[in-house]
């Protein structure tokens, strides 16, 4: 009874209406997230672009007559997020960076600014061409901007190969390995004299033969290539097989196992992009200066690597697109390269001079000019939407490898599967 | 309101008919009420009833989360009845199920048993078996990672030093099952060996005292007074064990990723649900996928409710008999 009654009733109506209030205040909603009209707001995920930069801008963005960045960092389940803020219509930043899978947006890409209508043609012979296409739409707006790349390589423990009494130097390997009929035999010979494997799974070498394809899945207008008896996927599929049968992979599905594996040697060898080295560096330090690098089979091909993009509602394109151009100017990448690990696209950052190689990890090696190198082989392909409800194929030649499945059933379960998403999603296969 | 004056409840008798009519809105008359709990009401109906209904309506569409939505009728559901990999997600989920709540069950049971009993360091035992429901399940997963890993794990090793073969734990499809069930295991035992204690501490000591004196040994007084006199609070473990269970998401996802790891062999309903509406962006599918589940755990709860109501016809019986009485009495 000594419990003030009013004050508890009031406390409650509070409570009440700051709830509905919060629900109210939802639904009137606000486009941009910041209200002041100086402020653009930008998303991006943690090391995705160089902190000094960020802070800069945040000051002003160079050439905008007095536009500021505010950069949020968005983290975890990114894609969710922004796409929730973009069907909602509310709370959009003014720019946005999205990951490698832009092609996830291609079918709404009517909610993002054409940035060729912006002057973007202009920049276009700064980058490697590849990595420009990447970022037009099947109907040709050119909606996201090039960040950063993943030229692959094929990464190997030297003193392995040695033990192995393989050829071992980067240049031999990479001769040896010239195509994936020698790739293969390479790795019986490792996995005869020392046990090692080459790879952990069957489904990283499918993967990458595929990054390393100018033909995917699909064509720009969605048709399904897959199907076709000499299709890029077929060949990627029978080599994965063939390196199974061959036993020069190591059926290492889990990450704990894959660590183990490239630490104890194991499986010494990975094929992947340059932002492996760092990741690599981080779990295995031990075996710093045991690791070389070498040319992977046919040619390199490109796994991951970023864009930024503006929504059709920012508060201004002109200043974001000026923002854009300049984080991605040829000094400003060579300079995120040095702060961050972040591989440029603009061709002249490797000539800026200022680009610091991390040597040591590669023993004499200079990973830098391996991977630009590997950036000017890069095919120019296509990542068609529909690549998402394709993911069967990998799942299924991981049965093939740790299950033991029959490749040709196997195969065929894969393209029904992908076939019966597509149709349920609308689209004719 | 209940301190009644005694000259004026005549006249409130007298007329019981006006004082009803007179009687105020209870929206008006309440509203202190009515405002204390809106809080929670408003919260529900935002981020509970809104995405309950609205799930229904987008399982009979299709829709990426961004575009335009499109109606598709059942076609959702049809996909989904003839759909091997929600079947596989199923039965995955029983398997998984059925694999862990038995021994996690007895397993519980045991140790509640255990505990009861005059032991020492009774308060530090009981925090110990709890304190796997409160550990991160992340950090769990990496632990049992490392500890199940095909060629590198903790208990390959000791089978490899037994000299028997090495199993693929974390590659096979039963070694995937039997690795989840035993993250379940170790995460729900203790939480279920409390609730068991509790029961225990309810069961009166004469029990036990008259069965020592009878010459009862631990295993008779167990499976003879103990089991017995449980029989409701193990009921409800099962029932919250296979709500648990049915909805079994976190173990799988945090080892093996959104795919459910090779053959899709740890893939479980709601992972399947979660995979669908957020990595392949298909929330008509996710919501069809959610409403199924839905109705399995539906078949559950008549399962349930069952077994549980031929034994209340029984009590009900017994009740029957005892008014009849009464009316025979009467």
């Amino acid at each position: 009874m000594a419990f003030p009654r009013r004050s508890f009733l009031a406390g409650a109506a509070g409570l009440g209406a700051l709830a509905a209030a919060g629900g109210l205040s939802a639904c009137g909603s606000q486009v941009s997230i910041s209200n002041d009209p100086k402020e653009l707001v930008l998303w991006y995920w943690d090391r995705s672009a160089d902190p000094k930069l960020l802070a800069q801008a945040a000051k002003e963005i160079p050439g905008t007559n007095g536009y500021r960045l505010r950069a949020d960092v968005i983290g975890g389940t990114f894609d969710t997020k922004l796409r929730t803020s973009l069907a909602g219509n509310a709370f959009i930043p003014d720019l946005t960076f999205i990951n490698s899978n832009v092609s996830l947006y291609f079918p709404n890409q009517d909610l993002f600014h054409d940035l060729n209508s912006l002057g973007a043609e202009k920049y276009r012979q700064l980058y490697f061409d590849w990595k420009w296409q990447l970022g037009v739409t099947p109907t040709n707006r050119f909606c996201f901007f090039p960040l950063d790349t993943g030229p692959t390589g094929f990464y190997y423990r030297k003193d392995v190969f040695d033990k192995a009494k393989l050829p071992s130097d980067p240049d031999s390997v990479g001769e040896a390995i010239k195509t994936w009929d020698g790739y293969i035999e390479l790795g019986q010979k490792l996995k005869k004299n020392v046990g090692s494997f080459m790879e952990i799974t069957a489904g990283q070498i499918f993967g990458q033969y595929i990054n390393a394809s100018a033909e995917r899945y699909f064509d720009k207008a969605g048709r399904p290539l897959y199907m076709n008896p000499t299709s890029t996927i077929r060949d990627a599929w029978d080599v994965a097989v063939k390196a199974v049968k061959a036993g020069v992979t190591g059926n290492q599905q889990n990450g704990t196992d894959q660590n183990a594996a490239w630490t104890t040697g194991k499986t010494a060898g990975h094929i992947e992009a340059v932002w492996w080295a760092q990741i690599l560096a981080d779990t295995a330090p031990d075996t710093k200066g045991k690791w070389r690098l070498a040319s992977q089979p046919v040619r390199a091909g490109n796994s991951g690597g970023s864009f930024v993009c503006i929504p059709h509602t920012s508060k201004n394109p002109e200043a974001a697109f000026a923002f854009i151009t300049w984080l991605n100017n040829p000094q400003n990448q060579a300079q995120a390269f040095n702060n961050m690990q972040l591989f440029p696209s603009a061709k002249d950052s490797f000539t800026s001079g200022t680009m610091k190689s991390n040597t040591g990890f590669f023993g004499d090696q200079d990973p830098l000019q391996f991977f630009l190198k590997a950036a000017e082989q890069v095919p120019t392909s296509f990542i068609s939407t529909y690549e998402t409800q394709a993911q069967y194929f990998g799942t299924e030649i991981t049965n093939v490898e740790s299950g033991g499945k029959d490749p040709e059933r196997a195969w065929d379960d894969a393209v029904n599967q992908t076939n019966r998403t597509l149709r349920k999603r609308g689209i004719d296969v | 309101m209940t301190i009644t004056n005694p000259a004026v409840t005549p006249a409130t008798v007298t007329q019981p008919a006006t004082t009803g009519r007179k009687r105020p809105n209870p929206i008006k008359r309440f509203w202190p009420q009515y405002v204390s709990i809106a809080p929670f009401y408003v919260l529900f109906l935002v981020f509970g009833l809104f995405p309950l209904v609205f799930s229904i309506w987008l399982s009979f569409n299709d829709w990426d989360g961004m575009g335009s939505m499109n109606f598709v009728g059942l076609a959702q559901y049809r996909f989904l009845i003839t759909d091997p990999r929600f079947w596989n997600a199923v039965g995955n989920t029983f398997i998984i199920w059925f694999i862990s709540t038995i021994p996690m069950l007895f397993l519980a049971l045991v140790i509640a048993f255990l505990l009861h009993q005059n032991i020492r360091f009774k308060g530090f035992y009981r925090v110990a078996f709890f304190l796997p429901n409160v550990t991160s399940m992340v950090a769990m997963a990496i632990v049992f990672g490392s500890v199940f890993s095909d060629s590198f794990g903790v208990i390959n090793s000791a089978l490899q030093a037994l000299g028997a073969a090495q199993i693929p734990w974390l590659s096979s499809p039963w070694g995937i099952k039997v690795t989840i069930a035993c993250m379940v295991i170790w995460r729900w035992t203790g939480y279920n060996s409390i609730i068991y204690l509790a029961g225990l501490q309810a069961i009166s000591t004469e029990l036990y005292e008259s069965a020592r004196v009878d010459g009862a040994n631990g295993w008779n007084i167990f499976s003879r007074i103990t089991v017995p006199m449980l029989r409701p609070v193990i009921l409800f473990t099962v029932i919250t064990s296979t709500i648990g269970g049915l909805s079994l998401f976190t173990e799988p996802q945090v080892l093996l990723g959104d795919s459910g790891g090779p053959g899709e062999a740890g893939m479980t309903i709601v992972l399947y649900q979660y995979n669908q509406a957020f990595t392949q962006f298909d929330f008509g599918y996710g919501s069809a996928i959610a409403w199924a589940l839905f109705i399995i755990a539906v078949i559950f709860a008549i399962i349930n409710w069952r077994l549980v109501s031929e034994r209340e016809v029984g009590g009900q019986k017994v009740f029957k008999v005892r008014r009849q009485r009464k009316e025979v009495a009467e």
